[in-house]
Formats: C-alpha cells, structure tokens, sequence
C-alpha cells in the first residue's frame, strides 16, 4: 500500500496533455529521468506478477464460467451454473462452515493468547527472555505438513493423549478423537492454536516495543492497576497491530489447507474439511478433476476474503 | 563485530552447505541415467521416456506389492527379448499416478507421461472417457482374454474395447484372529457361513472379553458398503444412477454397519493411515475384511504371525460371501511411441500367454515377492500358488483366493464409485453421531450423489 501511495504522487507527470511532458520531450529533467529509473527497476517485476499471477487470475475466471470433465468441458448454460450450483453443494456448505467455526473460534483465542504473552514477554524484569520468545515462536518454524503428522499420532486412538489421560485418570477408555467429528475439530483448532500464537505474538512484541515507558509511568502515577494500564493503554496503542493480525489470520483461515488434508484428512466423512480441501479434492483428489467447479469455487473463497479484510479494515479504522 | 563474525560464518556454512547439496544432487542424477535399468528414484521424474528402442518405462507405486511384480515380469520378457528393459519409476501412491495424467492432459502435453502406468480400477473409467488422447486400447494384444477373470477385466474394458492388462486381484478377504475368537469361546468354524447379525454377537463378546474390535474400516472411505452389497450381487448404482433408498440391500447392510459400530464391533478410523497404521498394525483388531491387498499391511505385525486364517465373509442370508475392492491394471499411455513393445511385452508377462507355455515366472514371483495375486488361470495352476503361508497359520491362502476370485459377482461399476462411498460414509456419520433414522440419512446420500453426478 506504502508504495503503490508513493508512486500515485508522481502521477500527474505522465497524465495526457501535461506541459511538463510536452515541453521536456527532448532532454529529460532529473526528476523525469529518476522516474524512468524507477519504472525500468519496477517493469521486469510487473511482467512477472502479470504473467504468473493476474493472467492465470483471469484464465481462472473463464474456466470458472465452464462445466464438464476434461476433453469434454465447455461453457456452461447458464454461465453462472458453477456458481448456482455451489448453493446447493451440501459439502461446498459443510466446509463453509467448518471454516468459519475455525475462524470464529480459533481466531480470537489466539489473539487473545499471543497478546497476554507479548505482554508478560514485554516484562523488563523477566529472565531468560530470549529464551521464553524463542521457545513460543518456535512452533512457527516448523513446516505445516510435519505438525500436522505429529498431532494425528499424538491424537490416534492410541496415541500419546489417550495414554496420558488414562494414566492419570480421566478416562477409562480409549478415545476416537479424529474419528468423531466433535472431537476432530478441537483437535485442529488446538493445533491451529499451537502453530500461529507465537506467530502473532512477534508482531505484538513488535508493538509493545513501540509504547514509551514513560506512558505507563504515567499511568501508574495516576494510579492505574494492571489490568487498566493494559486495557487502556496496551490495546488502543497496539490497534494497528491487532488489526494487521486479525486480517492475517482471517485470511490464513480462510485458506486453511494443510491441517485439514494431513491431520484429519478432512474426515471423518467430510465433517472437518475446509473450503480449499474441497476445492483440492474435486479439483486432484478423486479422479478426474471438475475444474470450473473448482475455479469458481475458488473464487467465491476469493471474494470471502475480501469482504472479511474490508470490513476489518472498517472497523479498525478510527479517522473519522 | 562478534555478531558480524557469527552472521559471517553462518551464512558461509550455508552456502558451503547448499553447493553441496546441490554437487550432490547432479551427481546422483547423473549415475541415474549412467545405470539406466531400473531408475528408482521418484524425484527423477525427467526421464520418464526411454530413447533405446528395447525399453519401456513405467510408473508404479508400492515397493513391497506391485514393484516386485514389474521386476518380475522384466525378467520373464527378457526370455523372449533379451535386450528388453523396463525403468520403473517408483510414485509414492496411487494417487500420484492419477495426477500425472490429470496433469498431462490438463496441459495438453504427453510427453510428461511413461509408456505405461499402472492405474486404480475403480478410477480407469472416467479417466478414458475424459482425456481419451491419454490412452491407447489394447483390444489386438495377442493373449487370451478369456483367461483373465470377468469381473476384473470389467473395469479395464470400455466401449467394449480392452485397455488394460490386470495385475492384483482384488478379491475381499476376511482374516480373523483365531487366538481372540478362542479367548472368546469361539472357533473359526463358528464365523464360517453366517450372517452379519451373528457375526455383530459373536463381535460383541470378543470385544467383551479381548477388548478388541472384530471389523475395521477407515470411516472416511468407508468400502465396506460396496463390498456387502457386492456379496448379494447388487451395486449402488442402477442404469447409471444412484439406487440407494429404495435398495433393499442396501438399506439391511446400512442398518447392520450403524449397529455394528455403535456396538464396538466395528472401528471407524479417521482416514486410510489410522486404518492401517492404528487400527491393523497398532494390534486393535481381531478381523480385517477388504481386498487382499491389505495383507503386506497385516503382515508388519510379526508377532501374530500363524494366529491369523481366512475364510469367506458373513452375509446378509448366511451364505459365504464374495467380494472385490479395489485392485490395479496396466495400460499403455498416448504418448507410448513403442506401441508394439508394450503390447506385446504386456500380453506375454500379465496377459498370461508365459503362463500358457508353462513358464508362469510373471505371477509365480509377483506372488513370492509381493504378495500380488493375479487373476490370471492358467498361472493359479502353479505350485506357488499351492503352498501354505506361516502367517496365516499354514492356510494354503493363495489358492483360496483364486478359489474366491471365481465366485465373485459382476455388479454395475460407476464413474461415480468413490463419492458414492463418500456418500455413505457420511450417511453413517449421521446416524451415529446426529441422530438421523436410516431413512433420512440414505435420502439424504441418494440427493447429495445425484446433485454430485449433476443428475
């Protein structure tokens, strides 16, 4: 956004009938030439994103418009066909709502979580700081697919958990947890919650760096306890901060893929899988792939997103 | 200046250590294409066509089951063509091989693909209706296709042309653990011939007394309502469309599978890994019903070596019940520029004319070292298939399995197989955990299927 602002200042110099530009044909002005400078660094990369991002985009949208398997595929009659259809795809749906179970649930846990312990990591007495924040982080670094597998075997019916709550006696029997959908979900939004807290605490670690000592000091002149210093003066002055992570994770959400193909496979039947692993399914897992359903698909999750980061951006927005 | 140092020497160490990695990397692919016999390195996806006229490449995708067969039927072609070589080019599952093609074909552009793939049976269908330039038919092989097994060749034969040259079976076994069904007070002779309600008591007890579930599945792709119904000779599907609610069959199976796992006899896994991982290899079964197949996985577990026999399903009237599930062909791609060979190469080893001639090398040792089960006549004949197995307590299985092949029912095979299981699997979901009635769960899969075939 920064840039893109920055850029849009320098406009009016190449706008249609400038005098600048018809005058200065011959013989450039410096600025003129730090300008073209800037357009001949930023043009190999624009090249690039609109070959291998916008016209793949766009290539997505026609196919998203057609129906039919393989050499058979064709535009559809109607053309919104794709996207009727989707109304009444009761998985398309099932998977609209575990997704936004996740998000409502997971979410705010998390956020909650990574800014208590940005709080006590942010402690100018605490020891072994260092430590505490690398250990956190540390789920952060491992690859999404490896995580996934260590939970599924610590959850499996015989895994670590169901040993350890029957050696400690809260259960007597072994339980299903991935085998029962109630059970399954938790245990991805536990595992949601293990993989990006750290994450997130970083950027408010970040943050909290920024607040001046002397704010608090002045708080506590005042006679503000802690939870008022945090309340009032932590939260309002990490706003932006807050906004950036929920938009972040909203998105990341959205697009929830790995932890719903290897941790639970999506199953049982369906009743954990995310949007993008019904949209890989139809798309690579079970034969021959229905890809305009997949691309439209696609792009309602597109559009989700969008509309969930627009109005994120609304609400955190405080000008007036 | 310290920090500088370190960051200045790690970052050192990496880039040694990735210009390593990356020496390495050539230097392993190229002793690849030096000993071009048999490149078993999946990665290597490069070279997936050969330019020596005698070899053909392959894609396949289980080292301990259908790898071994390849090998195999390498070295029985050699007989007749001694220059003859085949590149195996080792996938990690099936699944990859279908992406393969979906991939090629998505592209327009073969030359991505081997000469030949093996391939699932329950997916060849729409894969050669949809992308038919993937695909070259086999229908002139010379070998005998009579002797291949009707029901497997069903799968591989479209427009009544033949594409595809079988290579496993996949004919359903039902392995009980005797040493459990003792503790229980019951012998295999008692789980011979009955029905699945005496088989949900007799279940009931052994989970009592051994704490083990007498039948398992892996809930997500739940085979065993394809497998029951094959038994009684009906299928999911009628013309072409879903026949689910009104299916008589289907509605007793349905209602038996919901009791059985509601009453511990039956384990639902969450997916394919917590079926064969967990539940068969993590010891918490006494029963394993599926294609047999499933035996390499059964036999990881060493130490129940011997306490394992096979004998036919229960079914829903009591007679002994036969199956299929699943199983895998041979088909040679469009972009095979060695038809001849492959055919021929083909129909010698797989189609069973070595077999004919006496000299079944092909199945006799895709038998000793895989497991892998053909469908083929003439080679049941052997004495391979004659021996007992340890594991299975000394049961000439083998011949057993044949034995089962030849009663196993022919019933309608649908593009649509795999969500009609989906279909079911959450059907039975329902029941058990949201309370639906059968009849509201069964209407419900019968929408879902019929709005997923765009019906």
């Amino acid at each position: 956004m920064y840039f893109h602002g920055k850029w849009l200042a320098h406009f009016p110099f190449l706008k249609k009938g400038d005098a600048n530009v018809e005058k200065k044909k011959h013989g450039m002005t410096l600025a003129n030439k730090q300008l073209a400078a800037g357009w001949l660094f930023l043009t190999p990369a624009t090249i690039l994103i609109f070959i291998m991002s916008f016209y793949p985009i766009i290539q997505a949208l026609i196919t998203s418009f057609k129906t039919g398997k393989g050499v058979n595929i064709k535009f559809a009659d109607p053309l919104t066909y794709n996207y009727s259809r989707m109304l009444q795809d009761v998985i398309f749906k099932t998977s609209m709502k575990n997704t936004f179970l996740y998000l409502i649930v997971e979410v705010p846990i998390m956020l909650i979580l990574a800014i208590l312990l940005a709080q006590l990591l942010n402690n100018k007495d605490l020891k072994f700081k260092g430590l505490f924040r690398t250990c956190i982080f540390l789920p952060c670094a491992t690859s999404l697919v490896s995580y996934s597998l260590i939970f599924k075997s610590m959850f499996a019916t015989q895994g670590l958990i169901n040993t350890v709550l029957q050696n400690i006696g809260i259960t007597h029997e072994n339980i299903n947890f991935l085998g029962t959908a109630g059970t399954a979900r938790a245990v991805i939004i536990i595992a949601l919650i293990w993989r990006w807290t750290g994450y997130n605490m970083v950027f408010y670690l970040a943050g909290l760096q920024n607040i001046e000592y002397s704010v608090y000091e002045a708080a506590k002149i005042d006679g503000a306890n802690g939870w008022k210093t945090f309340w009032n003066i932590t939260v309002p002055l990490l706003k932006p901060t807050i906004v950036m992570t929920a938009i972040m994770s909203i998105n990341g959400t959205l697009q929830l893929f790995d932890e719903s193909m290897n941790l639970t496979s999506g199953g049982p039947a369906n009743s954990t899988i995310t949007m993008s692993h019904y949209i890989y399914n139809q798309a690579f897992g079970q034969g021959v792939g229905n890809f305009g359903y997949t691309s439209a698909m696609s792009f309602v999750v597109f559009i989700l997103v969008a509309i969930l980061a627009f109005i994120n951006l609304k609400v955190g927005d405080t000008r007036d | 200046m310290k920090k500088k140092l370190i960051s200045l020497m790690l970052v050192g160490a990496m880039a040694s250590s990735m210009v390593a990695c990356g020496g390495s990397d050539a230097g392993s692919a190229d002793t690849a294409t030096d000993s071009a016999a048999t490149t078993e390195d999946g990665a290597s996806t490069a070279d997936v066509q050969s330019d020596d006229e005698n070899t053909l490449t392959v894609y396949a995708w289980d080292e301990n089951f259908n790898i071994p067969a390849l090998k195999a039927a390498e070295k029985d072609y050699q007989d007749v063509n001694k220059d003859f070589k085949l590149e195996i080019i080792t996938q990690s599952q099936s699944s990859d091989v279908e992406q393969a093609v979906t991939l090629a074909a998505e592209a327009g552009d073969y030359s991505t693909l081997p000469d030949i793939v093996l391939f699932q049976d329950h997916y060849i269908q729409q894969y050669v209706t949809n992308y038919p330039d993937a695909w070259q038919d086999v229908d002139d092989a010379d070998c005998d296709w009579s002797g291949l097994g009707a029901e497997k060749l069903s799968y591989s034969t479209i427009d009544g042309k033949h594409y595809g040259f079988p290579v496993d079976a996949g004919t359903a076994i039902f392995a009980y653990r005797t040493d459990l069904l003792e503790q229980a007070g019951y012998s295999i002779d008692d789980v011979k011939g009955i029905t699945w309600e005496k088989f949900d008591e007799i279940g009931q007890k052994v989970y009592d007394a051994t704490g083990k579930h007498l039948l398992c599945m892996d809930g997500s792709g739940n085979d065993l309502f394809y497998m029951m119904l094959q038994e009684e000779g009906v299928s999911q599907f009628k013309d072409g469309e879903p026949y689910i609610k009104d299916n008589k069959a289907l509605v007793e199976v349905f209602e038996i599978i919901a009791k059985m796992a509601q009453d511990n006899v039956l384990y639902l896994a969450n997916d394919w890994s917590d079926y064969t991982d967990q539940a068969i290899q993590g010891d918490m079964v006494a029963g394993v019903f599926n294609g047999n197949w499933i035996i390499p996985t059964m036999k990881q577990v060493s130490e129940n070596s011997g306490k394992w026999e096979i004998v036919p399903a229960p079914s829903l009237t009591g007679k002994p019940g036969y199956a299929s599930n699943g199983g895998s062909s041979l088909y040679i791609t469009g972009n095979c520029k060695k038809t001849d060979l492959a055919k021929d190469f083909l129909a010698y080893t797989f189609g069973g004319r070595s077999a004919e001639d006496g000299q079944s090398t092909t199945y006799d040792e895709a038998l000793l070292n895989g497991g892998v089960i053909g469908t083929c006549a003439a080679a049941a004949e052997s004495d391979v298939y004659q021996q007992g197995v340890d594991f299975f307590n000394g049961q000439a299985i083998y011949a057993d399995i044949v034995d089962y092949t030849q009663n196993v029912p022919t019933v309608e095979q649908s593009d649509y197989h795999y969500s009609a299981r989906t279909a079911l699997g959450t059907a039975l979901q329902n029941v058990i955990e949201n309370g639906y009635t059968t009849e509201q769960a069964l209407e419900e899969a019968e929408t879902n299927l019929r709005f997923e075939m765009g019906l």
